[in-house]
């Protein structure tokens, strides 16, 4: 399995959304998938919320960087690349 | 303070169509004038969601069975939940599951039994193969997550590579391939079912090698059987931590097989809140912690990981609820499971599927084998 392409829309796969906000301006979300969930806050969450088939991997990864202007950009890309390829094997993510 | 459940398992009928050998329902089951209404159902939904729950697991039976079961959906998904519908696919068809998902079902489970028509037809008990092909293909013109789940055993295990093929053709999301696992009628067929060592390891590649293939494109779950582990399952994620089964009629247990240990009353959703049953009934309170815990669970690594094994399963070949798990092989009690694997061992035999014109007929032709599961009153 292959890392994301920069021109790749990564999205939710089928069958995995986003559940109900529990508590207003609350860190941690939730994303429900078939058997089970993941809670998410900090870059986790930023990252997927950017994962909305729109943008792609090359605009997310942009983003991230802008905002984390004091690490290295390298590194930061290796990280998501890798955090999505990890969620793309348990059919969490799409790209 | 006890941490919320994570999920709902709604047992809502326990009526179905198919026959499978291996059914995990208990030997008795609840009887057909028994069942919740749809109202009592819907109410039990909104408090799941209040406490705290996020997914409604819809399983049996045959959920399908009920003729409710679009607005049972509808009632789960208003309250917040995720929607799962784990089902035969015997009972549905395009109009139906369109109304399914218009109703908000986020994912369905369709089981198969074999790749090859007449063994899947032969460990159902039903003519329910061909349908579940026709399913699969409609199933994938909707926008919804799909898994086919297959139970293997000692019967289909030897052709696992073909089976593992004719799901990835199916082209659902995720497979899950799961070992039986010996409770109810599984454990009355026990000796048909349990696979030998050779039958196993083989298994074991077979799967690993499928997951590194699928990579990406469909996930691939594999329950291994206890039996053969080294340490016991973590049963339903430890007994009252996880989950809620809510039976056909309304009582609440902490997982499928619960009310076959004596002594342990369980309440009913028609008398209790689940806020009250989760957090302060003595039936969920039972096994919680490690109180209740014997030796060597008591002192050993393993006990937060584990918890002791399977209640249900230690009651079963023990007759002491209490007992460490007889899979862990640590287990005092493990003997029992050396001498039924020493058993599955002693022969590589496998039978051949049987086809007979009506369902009598085919329990006959099959009794030296194995029972099938049969219907509630």
């Amino acid at each position: 399995m292959a890392p994301p392409e920069d021109a790749s829309q990564p999205r939710l796969a089928t069958g995995c959304r986003w559940g109900a906000e529990t508590k207003t301006g609350s860190e941690e979300r939730v994303i429900l998938f078939p058997e089970g969930a993941i809670k998410l806050q900090g870059t986790g969450r930023q990252v997927l919320e950017r994962c909305d088939g729109l943008r792609n991997f090359a605009e997310i990864i942009g983003e991230l960087q802008a905002q984390f202007g004091d690490a290295d950009p390298a590194k930061i890309r290796a990280d998501i690349s890798q955090f999505l390829e990890q969620l793309r094997h348990k059919r969490i993510v799409d790209y | 303070m006890i941490p919320n459940p994570l999920a709902l398992i709604a047992e809502i009928t326990h009526r179905c169509p198919l026959h499978c050998v291996y059914c995990s329902n208990p030997l008795e089951m609840a009887a057909v004038n028994s069942e919740l209404s749809t109202a009592h159902w819907i109410d039990v939904f909104q408090q799941a969601g209040k406490l705290g729950m996020l997914h409604a697991h819809f399983t049996g039976g045959e959920p399908l069975a009920r003729p409710d079961l679009t607005e049972l959906i509808a009632g789960a998904r208003a309250a917040g939940l995720y929607t799962n519908l784990i089902t035969s696919g015997l009972g549905l068809a395009e109009t139906r599951l369109q109304a399914l998902v218009d109703a908000g079902l986020d994912h369905i489970q369709l089981s198969f039994q074999d790749s090859r028509e007449d063994s899947g037809n032969w460990i159902a008990g039903a003519k329910a193969h061909a349908h579940k092909i026709e399913l699969s293909r409609l199933i994938r013109r909707h926008k919804i997550a799909f898994t086919v789940n297959l139970v293997i055993h000692r019967q289909n295990i030897d052709h696992l590579d073909e089976m593992i093929a004719f799901i990835e053709q199916l082209a659902p999301e995720r497979m899950e391939i799961a070992h039986t696992q010996y409770y109810g009628w599984a454990l009355q067929n026990r000796a048909a079912l349990l696979p030998t060592r050779e039958q196993l390891n083989n298994a074991v590649e077979a799967v690993a090698a499928a997951d590194k293939r699928l990579a990406g494109r469909i996930r691939v779950d594999f329950v291994v059987p206890d039996y053969y582990a080294r340490f016991p399952k973590a049963c339903m994620g430890g007994w009252g931590r996880r989950l809620m089964l809510i039976n056909p009629a309304g009582k609440v247990l902490p997982c499928h097989a619960a009310e076959v240990i004596p002594n342990l009353e369980f309440e009913n959703v028609r008398e209790q809140t689940l806020e009250y049953i989760w957090q302060q009934s003595p039936s969920f309170q039972r096994f919680r912690g490690e109180e209740w815990m014997p030796e060597p669970c008591r002192s050993c690594d393993q006990r937060a990981q584990d918890f002791g094994g399977c209640r249900c399963q230690a009651l079963l070949l023990t007759g002491n609820a209490e007992a460490t798990d007889p899979a862990c092989s640590l287990a005092p009690a493990h003997h029992i499971i050396e001498a039924a694997l020493a058993e599955a061992n002693s022969t590589a035999t496998v039978s051949q599927p049987t086809t007979a014109s009506s369902f009598v007929q085919l329990q006959q032709r099959a009794e030296n084998l194995w029972s099938y599961r049969t219907n509630p009153e």
